[in-house]
């Protein structure tokens, strides 16, 4: 295999060399460039968001602190987690599900590569729509979660609350285009011999989060557009200053999205590491039929546990019974995950690549998220755990130990697939364990200081309270991580240069995406490969091998192979700059309205109107 | 493998962890600790806590030791060949299903019996207290006695108490960690919670926070517990059922508690100036400015604050009213109920918020509590405030200030109840409180919400007459 010399490979590794201008990024509809295009912006959102966590961290690092002021830093926190949970993490899965799930089933792009260009331009432009405000101190200042009545114009008369309203309307097309579009692809473009019960763990997880995206973001746009009709057009959904509305229904459709979300951001990586621990343990993932179960039950289930973020609304105990019972069952199938992955691991012969680190980093750190989680489904020991450090802790715990953790080890994985070039083992060790240790020091202490009784979204606290020493260890923490991002992203960018060549499949991993040249042609596979079990390069028959040793030459140009390709589209990047177009005037200025719907309905008009790729011969 | 070494790390890093707990278990350094509850509902979620950081902990170091096991013993060694290529294992699988789900069982039973114990409605003849969230004070009254406070309630030990929870306007959250749970305070809504304050907790102070987040100064929605002995709470109650002493010469109010000696006199001098009652030149106070009509008012339903209904039942109110205003010099201070000694207020519950700075008070002005209730009689004070026994204060959008001069601190726990910080908070509370609803009054200064300096026009106040104020606010005991 392809772990030892290999011969230098024929064509530039350099990704992409021939197609580099700005105009094929702009118009590309490769799902593999696409999905490059989110690993970079949303990087850069998750270095944002990073800053941001920082300023507050500087600002609680000691009692009574005034680095900034309340109502920046209200906004601080508030684009914190709007930033990490829309423009970080949930994007950089969507990296993974477009440049994978069509190499991992088999095809040679997505079911609708110019919607998948839409998703991402209408990503773009809503991050930066959402994110433009903070500059100029007129963010969004109501929290990630924006409870209502203080949402609505009589308690939050400014614009800030109208970017958050429609920055994530705009959001939610991005993703609900992108999930009917993976759907599809999934379910219709797997090879021949790719069964549901033969795709990669990576591509079910995947396929799971799209279904929960269909089912959770409809919820969330009705919130949002209740919320945008009380804010702009007088309606009265949440505006309690009118009789009859009911500030508890935003809270349950928002966590009716919200919880739901939870697992949105954490199940790819979950797949990630569901990949990357049978390559480096050179075993098949143990209890496949299992995990996959498993991850269709978090997901049925975790439609049925929103209300736990409410045990402090005085739901009435039969409620609060049914959400403490299904919030607990939500434990079993995530615990058998954790078992199986170890169970993986065991007897394998594990190799301490980075990415396995960082594998082996979210079955650890999860753990702790997942018992801490645990503790506040028994909803009278939520009553002192809501609201706390506490829940500050537990959900860092998840969405740090969980997905970040598994998107680092994913990005590790899959780096010489996307750029042909490997990442340097021993900076990215460094990273790992500046890592492990920023987050150890960050999160762990506010187990503690949620425990002593400190509220979270609080700009500030007085001495005295037994908090600053766990504060002070938190913010030290914090301090840690931009030494270790300096660090990944320095291994990144010199490694995208100068890295040692990849070959196929640098890990010797078992699916098919390592059977194909890196980086991939723009076809993917010369031959549409048949597959005949989950890990083709492990145990695949003769008719495996063979597809994979046609996959693997380089080269050759979809003309040589007559391979139709669908034509490059400026359309997709015109008809989301007018859907954003539209919505920005309904802050700035009303014209805007009309110029943006113009822009829209021409760009879409004329993308319906022309063909995807050219007529088969 | 020397697994000795291990375990012997092991146990000395659980030695460790149980030097941290054991640390933040102690009251002193955590005065806000959830983990040692002094009341019955306190106790039933810490019982499910310690249960729960049980068998946690169990399946944490479980796990953990399980997987740095398998992470070091399964190592890729030299020339290792293929590993055995399981697939899985239906036993190994049902079995952790099976042991989790039997773990949750000894979570869940407890649980459930809980919330059925602890949302039960609330024992007959507890003490009501009606609790009002706003946008960032509390509001605290007890129906049964007529008794209105702000930011400060005294529980009786022994006795139930049943939170009634209502917003004036956005959700907020009411919770004393140490006392039990916390339960929104969510708009159009009213909601309960209820417990007993354990009887060895007498005379003692405990925090409270906001913990919802409801805007700007969020954080700065603190509240005081006062957990007294019955005896201490009637003659309290006796106390804050009539108007302030200021004024009112009467006998001191029966009680069975210590009557704190008077702190601080109505003359009071602000900061800056030295500490003795000086009788610096007074300039004759000009005239009064007019009242404002700026309250900043929110909407949202205000549930009515009961009159003092008192005053017929209790002569003493009756003559308090009646001696205003020819009151020339306020009587000492002293409160016609207990009050919680203020030297035996723990350092926690004391803020220790700095003053904002770019606030200038002018040095050594002394305060004249007679001439204060003329002021703020004619003032945009009385806009807002209520204080029982002056006719002219019958706001209820802000705190209900009748014996504000008994309370530790101001601005909703933002700052300690002195002179100094009164004066400041008069002259200019939207600088002290990040957009607190009470207006600027000092002249001169510069309002963010008006976005205009405080003119004698618009009803600005000197520092003298500012002065003067905090002297009669300070009387009210």
């Amino acid at each position: 295999m392809a772990t030892t010399a290999r011969p230098a490979p024929k064509h530039s590794p350099d990704a992409y060399g021939e197609h580099s201008g700005l105009w094929s990024w702009l118009s590309t509809v490769d799902h593999k460039r696409i999905g490059v295009l989110y690993l970079y912006t949303a990087l850069f959102f998750f270095m944002f968001g990073g800053v941001e966590a920082i300023i507050i961290r500087a600002q609680l690092g000691a009692p009574n602190q005034h680095l900034v002021s309340a109502e920046f830093y209200n906004q601080l926190f508030t684009m914190h987690g709007t930033t990490m949970i829309f423009l970080a993490i949930m994007p950089l899965s969507a990296a993974f599900f477009n440049f994978l799930i069509p190499l991992q089933i088999g095809a040679r792009d997505v079911a609708f590569p110019r919607l998948n260009a839409f998703s991402y331009w209408v990503y773009l432009f809503g991050g930066i729509f959402i994110t433009i405000p903070i500059l100029f101190a007129v963010a969004p200042n109501d929290g990630w979660f924006g409870y209502a009545p203080l949402t609505t114009r009589a308690y939050s008369p400014g614009i800030n609350i109208d970017f958050w309203v429609i920055g994530l309307l705009i959001l939610g097309v991005s993703s609900l285009a992108a999930a009917f579009n993976f759907l599809t692809t999934i379910i219709n473009l797997r090879a021949p011999g790719m069964t549901l019960m033969r795709m990669p763990m990576f591509t079910w997880m995947a396929f799971i989060v799209q279904v929960l995206l269909v089912l959770a973001f409809p919820v969330i746009t009705i919130a949002l557009v209740f919320l945008l009709f009380d804010r702009f057009f007088g309606t009265n959904f949440y505006n309690t200053v009118s009789a009859g509305a009911d500030p508890l229904l935003w809270q349950h459709l928002f966590w009716i999205f919200g919880h739901p979300e939870v697992y949105i951001l954490v199940l790819p990586a979950f797949g990630l590491v569901s990949e990357v621990l049978p390559t480096y343990s050179k075993k098949p993932l143990f209890g496949y039929p299992v995990m996959v179960y498993s991850g269709i039950l978090i997901a049925v289930l975790g439609f049925g546990v929103w209300a736990h973020h409410m045990f402090a609304v005085g739901m009435g105990p039969i409620a609060d019974t049914f959400f403490g019972l299904t919030t607990m069952l939500i434990a079993i199938p995530t615990g058998v995950k954790i078992f199986n992955w170890i169970a993986t691991m065991a007897q394998g012969s594990i190799r301490y690549t980075t990415a396995m680190l960082f594998g082996i980093g979210l079955v650890a750190l999860f753990t702790i998220g997942g018992i801490s989680g645990i503790m506040h489904a028994s909803p009278p020991a939520d009553l002192q755990q809501t609201d706390t450090y506490f829940i500050v802790a537990h959900f860092h715990y998840v969405l740090f130990g969980g997905s970040i953790m598994g998107i680092f080890g994913g990005i590790y994985h899959y780096f010489p697939k996307i750029t042909g070039r490997l990442m340097d083992e021993k900076l990215g060790k460094i990273h790992f364990w500046l890592t492990v240790v920023a987050m150890n020091l960050t999160f762990f202490p506010m187990h503690f200081s949620g425990m002593l009784g400190m509220p979270r979204r609080i700009y500030t606290y007085d001495a005295g309270q037994g908090w600053d020493l766990f504060n002070a260890m938190s913010t030290a923490g914090a301090m840690i991580f931009p030494i270790a991002m300096l660090v990944f992203i320095y291994n990144f960018f010199v490694s995208r240069k100068r890295g040692e060549i990849a070959g196929s499949n640098p890990w010797g991993a078992g699916t098919l995406e390592w059977t194909i040249p890196s980086p991939p042609p723009e076809y993917n596979f010369a031959k549409i490969p048949t597959v005949t079990s989950r890990y083709p390069l492990w145990e695949g028959k003769g008719i495996d091998y063979e597809c994979a040793r046609i996959n693997s030459q380089e080269g050759k140009t979809p003309a040589d192979l007559g391979i139709v390709m669908p034509y490059s589209t400026i359309k997709p990047l015109f008809v989301a700059l007018g859907l954003v177009t539209m919505f920005c005037g309904l802050i700035f200025a009303r014209a805007l309205i009309g110029v943006g719907a113009a822009l829209m309905i021409f760009s879409l008009y004329s993308w319906l109107l022309s063909p995807l790729e050219p007529e088969h011969h | 493998m020397n697994g000795s070494a291990r375990l012997r790390r092991l146990a000395s890093y659980a030695f460790v962890a149980a030097l941290v707990v054991a640390a933040i278990s102690c009251n002193e350094a955590h005065p806000n600790s959830t983990l040692t509850p002094h009341t019955d509902l306190g106790r039933e979620i810490d019982f499910l806590w310690d249960r729960l950081l049980l068998l946690g902990t169990i399946v944490f170091v479980l796990v953990e030791v399980v997987l740095i096991y398998v992470v070091f013993r399964y190592r890729r060694r030299e020339n290792q060949g293929t590993p055995p290529q399981t697939h899985g294992s239906t036993k190994l699988e049902i079995a952790w299903t099976l042991i989790p789900a039997v773990i949750l069982v000894f979570i869940a039973v407890p649980t459930v019996r809980t919330i059925f114990i602890t949302q039960a409605q609330a024992a007959p003849g507890s003490l009501e207290i009606d609790v009002t969230g706003h946008q960032w004070w509390w509001e605290f009254r007890y129906p049964d006695y007529g008794v209105t406070t702000a930011n400060e309630i005294y529980l009786p030990v022994g006795r139930t108490v049943n939170f009634r929870l209502r917003s004036a306007d956005v959700i907020h959250s009411f919770w004393a960690p140490q006392l039990g749970g916390k339960r929104d305070v969510i708009t159009n809504r009213t909601n309960y919670i209820w417990y007993t304050p354990d009887t060895s907790i007498a005379a003692n102070v405990w925090n409270g926070f906001c913990v919802e987040f409801c805007g700007a100064s969020h954080a700065n929605m603190r509240f005081r517990v006062f957990t007294v002995t019955p005896q201490q709470f009637e003659s309290w109650v006796a106390g804050q059922k009539m108007p302030a002493r200021f004024g009112a010469v009467g006998p001191a109010a029966p009680t069975t508690g210590p009557i704190p000696p008077p702190h601080e006199g109505p003359a009071v001098t602000t900061p800056g100036g030295p500490n003795s009652p000086t009788q610096a030149a007074q300039a004759a106070a000009h005239g009064i400015a007019q009242q404002s009509s700026g309250t900043g008012a929110v909407g949202g339903t205000q549930p009515a604050i009961p009159r003092p209904q008192n005053a017929e039942a209790n002569p003493r109110a009756r003559l308090g009213a009646a001696q205003f205003p020819s009151v020339a010099t306020a009587s000492a201070g002293v409160a016609p109920g207990y009050i919680f000694p203020r030297e035996k207020v723990p350092d926690y519950a004391i803020p220790h918020s700095p003053i904002p700075p770019g606030l200038k008070f002018t040095a050594g002005l002394t305060g004249n509590a007679h001439r204060g209730l003329k002021i703020f009689s004619g003032a945009a004070c009385i806009g807002c405030h209520t204080i029982a026994g002056n006719p002219m204060a019958m706001g209820t959008t802000g705190p209900n200030l009748t014996h504000v001069g008994s309370r530790i601190a101001i601005a909703a726990g933002r700052f300690p109840n002195t002179a100094a910080y009164l004066a400041l908070w008069i002259k200019n509370a939207r600088a002290m409180k990040p957009e607190v609803i009470m207006p600027t009054l000092g002249l001169d200064e510069y309002d963010p919400v008006l976005k205009a300096k405080v003119t004698s026009a618009t009803g600005g106040l000197t520092d003298q007459q500012i002065a003067d104020i905090v002297a009669y606010l300070t009387a009210l005991k």
